[in-house]
Parts: C-alpha cells; sequence; structure tokens
C-alpha cells in the first residue's frame, strides 16, 4: 500500500488544478510546495509591507472555463474585477492609444491615429475565430508522431473538422498564418506603428523572439484566448482557491517542503524523497516543475536514455523576463490619459513600434539588458484597493528583455541598474513616477530560478516558440503529459498547452493520470 | 503591322523553369512559343561577358537542384549540359584560421578535429542525417500540392497519400523533421556542433536567399531546402555548371528548340490576353500580338498576377493575397573580374580550396549583426558572402592567367531606408570589397572591373519582384499549398488556360526546374480535356 494515489510536485496554479481534479476524483493526493506561499510565479505577495504584489503572472485572463466551473472555483472564493480597458499605450507625441475589452469604442478610437480602424474590424473577428480554435486545441492532449490511441485521433479529428469549418478561405488563411510572424500577420491588417508595436507585446511573451521571428503570430491568438480581468485580492487568490478545492476534497497540501528527488524504480515513478530525507511512496508522482528540472535535477540523466537526455539538453527556456514592483504614494500620472484613470486600469504598455520592439529584442539576442525595453506595466491597486493602503497603489512593470545569460555581466550587479530603466523609461510617460516611489523590489530572471525554482527564469517552463508547441512540447517524444518513466507526469506550463494562468497542463495531465493510473 | 500567329501555348520568360516547362508541353506534341524580355534565355540563370573576356555568372552561379528526372527526361547532358564538382569550401576565421570541409571526408575530419573532436565525430552523423531527412522530404519536390480545402476525392487521395509517405518515416526522422520545420538553423545546428565558426558556416545555407538571420526561426527549413539537391545521384553535393549557370539555361534552351519549341528573345509581354474569362494569348509591349488555348507564365506571383493581368478580373480574395506575398529581397551580388589569382591569407597560393566555396561567415554573431541592419533598412557593412572563382572550375571562364569571381552577398535589402540603390550600389560594392580584403590581402589589387547588383538591380535586369531569388520568400506561410496564395498552389489561375510555373509556385526557388515541369503535366491534364 503506498502512502498516496499521487503525490503532486510544487503547488502552482497547475500544480493545484492537477491535485483538485485528483481529489474530486476521489485519489489520495498529496500537494508539495518548497515555497511557504502557494502560487509559484502566480502568487501574490506583501513585498512591502501593506503593499500586495502579483509576483510574475499580473492576472488570469487565460484561466480556463473547464477549470473554473469544474472545481467551482467561485464557490471556493474566487472573484473576477471585470476591466473594461485591455491596454493603454501612451506614445512619446504625448498621445494614448486605449483599447477596451471587445468594444465597439475600438474602431473610432484607433481612427483617431490612421485609417487602421476598418482594418481592425477585420483583424478582430480574424483574431478571435483563431482564438477559438486554439482554445479547443489547448483542451486535447497533443499526439505523439506516431501510434495515437482511436480515442485521442478523433478528437483531433473532430478539431480538424472544426477548422475546415471556418470556411475554405478561414481554413487556409489560419494555416498560413498560425506559423507567421507577428511582424508580418500585423503588417498585413494595419499601418499604424503605435498599434502595430501594442498588439505584438502579446506574441513576444514568454519568448526571447523578436515580433519579426515566426511563431509569434500563434501567441498572439494564444494570448487572446480570454480577456482581460483582475483577480480580487491579486492572482494568488487563483492558488488559493484551487488549494481550497483540492483540500475540499481531502488532497493534503503541504507548504515548506521541499523535494530533493523523485524516486523511481525499474522505469517507474514510486514516490518523492524530502529534503529532509523522508520519503514518501505513491502510485504516482505528477511534477509540476519545469521539465529540466523534473527530469534532469529531480530524476536525473541517469535514469534517461541517452537519446532523451539529449533532446532534454536541447530545451530553450531562455527566460528573458523582469519584474520591477513599485510601492508608490499615489497614482501616477500619465498625461496620455487625459485625467482618465480608467485607463490605467488595464495594461500600460510601452512598445511604440515594431522596430521599437525587435531593437529591444536585438539586444537580448547579444546578451545584453534591452538598452529601450518593452514595458507592460499593471496597477492592481486602483481597481482593487486592498492590495495597498489607502490612496495609494502598487505597480508592477514587466520588462522585457531581461536575458537570463547576460553577455557581460551578471544579473546581481544588473539588478538594480534593471529596476532604474524601467523606472526611468516609465518616466518618461508618467513624469511624476519617481516622486512617488516609497520601495521597489526588482526580480530578475535569476531570482525567478533561486526564488521561484523557474529554470533560466522561463516563466512559460519552455520558451513558446513554434519548435517548442504542440507535439514537441515539451521535447519530441514525450509529450501527452507522459515522460520516459511511466508514472511520472509532467502538469506545469512546460506540458501542452504552455504558460499562461490557465489550467490546463495540470487538469490535462490529471485526466491523463487518472486513465491510466488505478 | 502588328503580327498575329496562333500557338498550342505560350510561355511567358525564359527562365529555366519558363524553359523547362515550355521543352516538356513541346514534348507532348504541343506548338509552343517561348516569350523572353532579355536577349538571351535564362532569366537568372545566365553567363554574361560583362567584361571583354570574362564571363560572369550573372546572378545565380552554383548548381545542385536540378531534378534528375528533368536531367534525363530533357536529356540535358547531350545538349551540353556539364556540372564541375565544387571542392570544398574553406571558411576563413579572424584569427588567420580556417575551417575546411572537403570531398575527402577524412581530412575534412581532421580539420574539424583541431577545433572539436566531438564536432568532427558529429559531422559525420549530421551529413548523415540530413541526406536522410533530405530523402524524406524529396517526394515532395516531385508531387502537386494537395488542396485541403477541398472535398475532391482527388485531392483527399493526394492527403492520403502524402499523410501516409510521412507515417512510413521511422520516428526519430519525424521528429528531425517536425523540427527542422520549425526551428531556426543555429538552433537545429547547435544541438550538433559546440564550435560557434562551425555552426556559422552551416547555418548560412539557412538564411541564403531569405530574409531571415541564422536564429529566426524557419531558417532551418531553408537549410534543408539546400540539401535536397544531387548531382549524378549523389546527394547534397553542389556544382558548377560548365559556361557558368548560363550553361544551364542554354542546354534546356537547345533541348526545348529540339523538340520544337519556338524561342523569340527581346519580347516582352505586356499583357496576357482574355476574353470571359479565358486567356486568348499575349500582347507583347511592341504591340505584337499571339494567340494561344494556353498561355503559361514563369515570372514571380505579382507579376504573373498583377501585372500581366488586370487585377480587376482577379478574385479580390487573391489580389490581396498575392500582394502580401512576401518578395522583399535580402541579397546582391558583386562580380569581379581578377587580374590575377587572390591569395587567401588564411592559406596562401593556389590550391585546390580555390576551386571550391570560400565562406565569409566566421560566427553566429556575426551574421546576426548583419542580420540586425538589414532589418532596419540598411545593407551589411560586414556582410555574410559566399564566393567562388569559377575561371578556376572553368577555365574558359577569363583570359589565361586572370580570373573571375562570384560574390553573393547578404544582406542588401530591397528596400533601403534612408537612401535608394542607385545611390548607394557602389558604398555597397566597397562594403563587399573591404569585408573581402580582410581575408584576400591582395583583392584590391587586382580588381579590373566589378559588378555589383542590388536586389532592385536585380528587379531592374530580371523582373524578378523585389529582388527576390526565390520568387517569394521560403517561409512557412508561403510553401507547399500556400505557395503563391491558398487555393492557387496548382499551378492554375482564376483566369481558365492562364498558368504559373515560376518558383514563386511550389517547391520554391533554386534552379530545381521543379515548378516548370510539375506545372506542365497540369497544362497537358487540361489540354487533353
Amino acid at each position: 500500500m503506498t502512502d498516496f494515489d499521487f503525490i503532486v510536485i510544487g503547488g502552482g496554479h497547475n500544480g493545484l488544478t492537477a491535485a483538485a481534479w485528483l481529489a474530486k476524483a476521489g485519489r489520495r493526493v498529496l500537494v508539495l510546495e518548497k515555497r511557504a506561499t502557494l502560487g509559484g510565479v502566480a502568487a501574490t505577495e506583501e513585498l512591502v509591507p501593506g503593499f500586495h504584489f502579483n509576483i510574475g503572472a499580473p492576472d488570469a485572463r487565460l484561466l480556463s472555463p473547464a477549470v473554473l466551473d469544474g472545481l467551482d472555483l467561485k464557490k471556493h472564493g474566487l472573484e473576477f474585477i471585470e476591466s473594461e480597458i485591455a491596454a493603454f499605450a501612451p506614445q512619446a507625441d504625448g498621445r494614448g492609444l486605449t483599447l477596451w475589452n471587445g468594444a465597439e469604442k475600438n474602431a473610432s478610437e484607433i481612427s483617431r491615429f490612421s485609417k487602421d480602424d476598418q482594418a481592425w474590424k477585420e483583424y478582430s473577428r480574424q483574431t478571435s475565430r483563431f482564438a477559438g480554435v486554439l482554445a479547443k486545441m489547448a483542451c486535447l492532449r497533443p499526439p505523439t508522431i506516431k501510434n495515437n490511441p482511436l480515442g485521442l485521433m478523433l478528437a483531433w479529428g473532430r478539431l480538424a473538422l472544426q477548422v475546415r469549418a471556418l470556411g475554405g478561405r478561414d481554413m487556409m488563411q489560419f494555416m498560413r498564418v498560425l506559423p507567421m510572424s507577428g511582424y508580418q500577420y500585423l503588417n498585413e491588417h494595419f499601418e499604424t506603428e503605435a498599434l502595430k508595436g501594442l498588439l505584438s507585446v502579446p506574441g513576444v511573451t514568454g519568448s526571447t523572439q523578436g515580433p519579426r521571428a515566426s511563431g509569434t503570430g500563434f501567441m498572439l491568438f494564444y494570448q487572446q484566448m480570454g480577456a482581460a480581468r483582475q483577480v480580487s485580492g491579486g492572482v494568488g487568490q487563483v492558488s488559493a482557491a484551487l488549494a481550497k478545492a483540492a483540500q475540499a476534497r481531502g488532497a493534503q497540501v503541504r507548504t515548506s517542503i521541499g523535494v530533493k528527488r523523485i524516486l523511481s524504480e525499474r522505469g517507474r515513478g514510486i514516490g518523492v524523497e524530502l529534503d529532509s530525507g523522508e520519503q514518501i511512496s505513491a502510485k504516482a508522482v505528477l511534477s509540476n516543475a519545469d521539465p529540466r528540472t523534473t527530469f534532469m535535477d529531480l530524476l536525473g540523466a541517469p535514469q534517461l536514455e541517452p537519446r532523451i537526455v539529449r533532446r532534454l539538453r536541447g530545451l530553450k527556456l531562455r527566460g528573458s523576463t523582469a519584474t520591477v514592483h513599485l510601492a508608490l504614494s499615489g497614482l501616477p500620472d500619465f498625461p496620455a490619459a487625459g485625467g482618465d484613470q480608467a485607463r490605467l486600469t488595464g495594461d500600460i504598455v510601452i512598445c511604440p513600434s515594431l522596430d521599437y520592439a525587435e531593437k529591444a529584442f536585438d539586444d537580448a539576442k547579444h546578451g545584453r539588458i534591452s538598452a529601450y525595453p518593452i514595458l507592460i506595466a499593471r496597477i492592481p491597486s486602483l481597481l482593487d484597493p486592498r492590495l495597498a493602503p489607502t490612496g495609494q497603489h502598487t505597480m508592477s512593470i514587466i520588462f522585457r528583455y531581461a536575458p537570463y545569460k547576460l553577455a557581460e555581466s551578471n544579473w546581481d550587479a544588473e539588478r538594480e541598474r534593471l529596476g532604474d530603466l524601467a523606472v526611468e523609461t516609465m518616466a518618461k510617460y508618467a513624469p511624476n513616477l519617481k516622486s512617488l516611489i516609497l520601495n521597489r523590489r526588482v526580480i530578475t530572471p535569476l531570482d525567478y530560478e533561486r526564488e521561484y525554482g523557474l529554470a533560466e527564469g522561463s516563466e512559460m517552463h519552455g520558451q513558446m516558440g513554434l519548435d517548442q508547441l504542440l507535439l514537441q512540447r515539451p521535447v519530441p517524444g514525450f509529450v501527452g503529459y507522459r515522460s520516459p518513466v511511466d508514472g511520472l507526469y509532467l502538469c506545469g506550463a512546460g506540458a501542452h498547452p504552455g504558460g499562461g494562468v490557465t489550467g490546463l497542463p495540470g487538469l490535462n495531465a490529471a485526466k491523463q493520470a487518472l486513465k491510466e493510473i488505478r | 503591322m502588328a503580327e498575329t500567329k496562333r500557338y498550342d501555348a505560350i510561355v511567358i520568360g525564359g527562365g529555366h523553369n519558363g524553359l523547362v516547362n515550355a521543352a516538356y508541353l513541346a514534348k507532348a506534341g504541343l506548338s509552343v512559343l517561348l516569350l523572353e524580355q532579355r536577349p538571351m534565355v535564362g532569366g537568372a540563370t545566365v553567363s554574361e561577358e560583362i567584361y571583354p573576356g570574362f564571363k560572369f555568372t550573372v546572378f545565380s552561379y552554383v548548381v545542385s537542384l536540378l531534378r534528375p528526372e528533368i536531367i534525363r527526361e530533357l536529356e540535358l547532358p547531350r545538349h551540353g549540359l556539364a556540372i564541375l564538382p565544387l571542392e570544398s569550401t574553406i571558411t576563413p576565421l579572424p584569427g588567420g584560421d580556417y575551417i575546411y570541409r572537403g570531398t575527402d571526408p577524412h581530412e575534412t575530419f581532421r580539420n574539424i578535429q583541431r577545433f572539436s573532436p566531438r564536432d568532427a565525430e558529429a559531422y559525420r552523423e549530421y551529413g548523415h542525417a540530413m541526406y536522410q531527412m533530405a530523402k524524406a522530404v524529396k517526394y515532395i519536390l516531385s508531387i502537386r500540392p494537395p488542396d485541403p480545402t477541398s472535398l475532391h476525392p482527388r485531392e483527399l487521395m493526394a492527403l492520403l497519400k502524402l499523410g501516409k509517405h510521412f507515417l512510413n518515416l521511422d520516428e526519430q526522422h519525424m521528429y528531425t523533421l517536425a523540427k527542422l520545420m520549425t526551428m531556426s538553423s543555429a538552433d537545429f545546428l547547435e544541438e550538433w556542433f559546440e564550435f560557434d565558426p562551425l555552426v556559422a558556416t552551416l547555418s548560412a545555407s539557412g538564411i541564403i536567399g531569405t530574409f531571415l538571420g541564422p536564429r529566426s526561426p524557419g531558417s532551418a527549413y531553408v537549410l534543408l531546402h539546400h540539401y535536397m539537391g544531387e548531382i549524378d545521384g549523389v546527394f547534397r553535393a553542389w556544382g558548377f555548371a560548365k559556361g557558368g549557370t548560363g550553361g544551364v539555361a542554354e542546354a534546356i534552351a537547345s533541348s526545348a528548340q529540339e523538340l520544337g519549341v519556338e524561342i523569340r528573345t527581346n519580347a516582352k509581354v505586356a499583357k496576357v490576353a482574355t476574353r470571359n474569362g479565358r486567356a486568348t494569348g499575349v500582347v507583347l509591349e511592341n504591340g505584337d500580338e499571339f494567340e494561344a488555348k494556353q498561355v503559361v507564365s514563369s515570372l514571380d506571383p505579382k507579376l504573373t498576377f498583377l501585372k500581366l493581368l488586370d487585377p480587376k478580373e482577379l478574385p479580390s480574395d487573391l489580389v490581396g493575397s498575392i500582394s502580401k506575398f512576401e518578395t522583399q529581397g535580402s541579397s546582391g551580388k558583386v562580380n569581379l573580374a581578377l587580374d590575377a589569382l587572390p591569395d587567401l591569407a588564411c592559406l596562401p597560393g593556389e590550391g585546390v580550396h580555390l576551386k571550391g566555396a570560400i565562406s565569409i561567415s566566421p560566427s553566429v554573431a556575426y551574421i546576426e549583426r548583419a542580420y540586425d541592419q538589414a532589418k532596419y533598412g540598411q545593407f551589411s557593412e560586414k556582410p555574410y558572402i559566399d564566393i567562388i572563382i569559377p575561371s578556376m572550375i572553368d577555365p574558359q571562364m577569363a583570359p589565361p592567367g586572370k580570373h573571375v569571381m562570384s560574390c553573393f552577398v547578404q544582406y542588401a535589402p530591397y528596400h533601403l531606408r534612408e537612401s535608394d540603390w542607385e545611390d548607394q550600389r557602389e558604398a555597397f560594392g566597397d562594403a563587399v570589397v573591404n569585408t573581402l580584403s580582410e581575408y584576400i590581402p591582395n583583392l584590391k589589387n587586382i580588381i579590373l572591373n566589378r559588378q555589383v547588383l542590388s536586389p532592385w538591380d536585380i528587379e531592374q535586369k530580371i523582373g524578378l519582384s523585389g529582388g527576390n531569388i526565390f520568387q517569394g520568400e521560403l517561409s512557412l506561410s508561403q510553401l507547399f499549398f500556400l505557395r503563391p496564395s491558398p487555393g492557387y498552389a496548382q499551378y492554375r489561375t482564376p483566369i481558365r488556360g492562364y498558368y504559373q510555373c515560376g518558383s514563386g509556385t511550389h517547391p520554391g526557388g533554386g534552379i530545381t526546374g521543379a515548378p516548370g515541369r510539375l506545372a506542365a503535366f497540369e497544362v497537358l491534364k487540361d489540354a487533353r480535356k
């Protein structure tokens, strides 16, 4: 008799989703989280007394309805605050470009800049159709290259029919644009640099690639799978609700317990050994850690075939995101918002053109921090005042690109310089920003690795590039949540469909494990 | 007085694909007229005596991809086609050393071993793996792309057959293929090799003719594309045609003429004549008219659809997608007439290394930096250069003791942001010569004549839109059933009796002849109806 049916390593949102789903099926589940806080990088922490920050993921816009409803998360305390504003992009000339969530207003807003308002209608029609297909794809276990079970083939067959149902024209477009670069896709639609720059940002999320890289078009649709909404109390509440859902069904969730290694016997995962030396057995182990940590560190290369080890070494993590958290004594004033505070409730994006984004990437490509970075900022305390003391605010600025591997320096030396650069850059659009800063915390890719266990600081557990998606995610040969070791499953963002607070890798992995482990 | 004459088929453009197409049509018994705007056939596949006594391979300069079935079926060797092997590739390195890869595998092994014993081993395996990959993909080069939107049994069968072909591959090969279709060439090569200059010089095949850097996803496919060549059945060997690449065009033209094709040069087509949605012939710029039941254009998609036709005759979707078809050229050409043999600093004197390619690709970062400049509308000041010395391979290319040097240069973007090519052409030529002089110290002293061609010049001279040598970028969204446009990848057009057969159609660019041949089969299918 094993101690548990399933052990889940890592209490990120995907690990907790998997645990809740397994517990819901009546299985005995144990979740082990190394940190004191659940959520991984989808956590909310009081970095400065009184100020609560979303450490990495700023929201849960991609959280799948299958997880939200399937686990009754609302019943377990999850609340959303809808935001009207999707993004606000202040420009150097003093103007600001605002995009609302699915609103008709966008066309007229864009017409202030150019004639792209007509193209916008076709663009939003097409992207939402394509995102719809991706959302379906995200819920399916990806096929392997050979020998797929009939049920899976049928499921993908159904999806292929849905793609066909887009109609000949859209179907061909879908196949044409999926591997495309965001650069090309946006240039095909628009002329306005401000608009193209803003829209290119989701395409380069989660990879060290510029908008000219093919496949960044895919990410553009991927990020469109959900609508911007803020989590009440901070994004960490998603994990809190998931933990409650899991515990309500009998799962045990233990924090501050590190796993030293995954125990395996004759090619089968059978349990874990804790940092304390204690061993816990289970019928199967699900790892929410990234693939490199899971297989190379926790399991160990000697347990794997050399061929598989070679593929794992080829895994491109390449984290290049840093976050600058600011505790502010008041609300920054963006003149481009014209005094309309509401415009600051979505993403505040500094990326004035496609070339700006590409040049930011050029620096990263050569191992340098972007001199002119892409910034994506949030002021969550605007919609959710509890996150900061009365009248004061939290601002988290995502900084791209901050390559994990610096060619001529190291992150301990560059941390505060990056913080200064982020603030200086943002202050060009919000002149009073500097005077409001009470405290600042910079999290570099190295910190994400050290503190949050993300290898190379990759928030997506592996770059979301064309070569690491679908049947190549995380690496060719063990897609579909399985691993080379029977009874060891991957349930984090390194598995299909990938990163973002979707819950889908966790859900899909749990379903797979339930099928195979009796 | 304008003349009018009737043919079964008219082929527009005498590039190698047009010639191949015409030859196959004539072989099937059609009366065929081929019209070429320039004084000689060949398109980008020409050799010209630009400077007295020196024959330049003006545009394309090496051969490898020409389909063996075309060589066989058109009996090209009998018509004078002779491919001379290129012996090697030498990559000079900044410190004065070099990487040498030649026909003798042991010598290559020893040379690479000096830098990395692991890479020397891997190099053998790599060659084998790419050979396997090219073999697996070769099938695609010989078929008409199926139309995945159609439910016609013929198309479904074609899709099924294609699926079966790939499912029959070994699992490892399928994974490697998936990688090649999605990765960057440098990333792909780094899974094999650790010595950066080796990665760099190999990755160069992934950027040639495209607007990509070695780290751009998609470039690994171009790497594979360049591996698909055969010479006399030997995979992935590159060669030089006797008489320059013009020798290829001349052989195909000779074969075509023997089969009955009438070739007219100095005949620039202005329009394709249509009546009731059907092509009826062509009108030349000089007003001459020719009638034909079938008209085939070997020009690039932009010219084929938007210039030779009135776009109003076409569905707006198609006009839109052809306008979006990426044709921005990225490479230029510098041809030099030399008074003496160039001397490599890293390996002075005459030697077999001068009978192969010389590649200026010292590091991945070097090529990436070259690409960075091109992205923002400048030519690379330190470009990637692929050099051959044709006169070392075929002495008839230059007077005795003298030489011609062909330099393929990247990057040279068609659109210059702050200037134009008429203004920048010579500055670009200087950048190339200066870069070369770092590796070939005597170069500046021996140049007798220099021809510099930017993408803009290539467009002016031979019509290629954007100066793109592949008639359109070889990117995933412009390949197979998407080339040149979804729904029109089977060589037909919305105008009945009007076809396309250039590199802008499947399987794309390079001197393959495959589009010309595959298109001919479609034309003949309809002709028999």
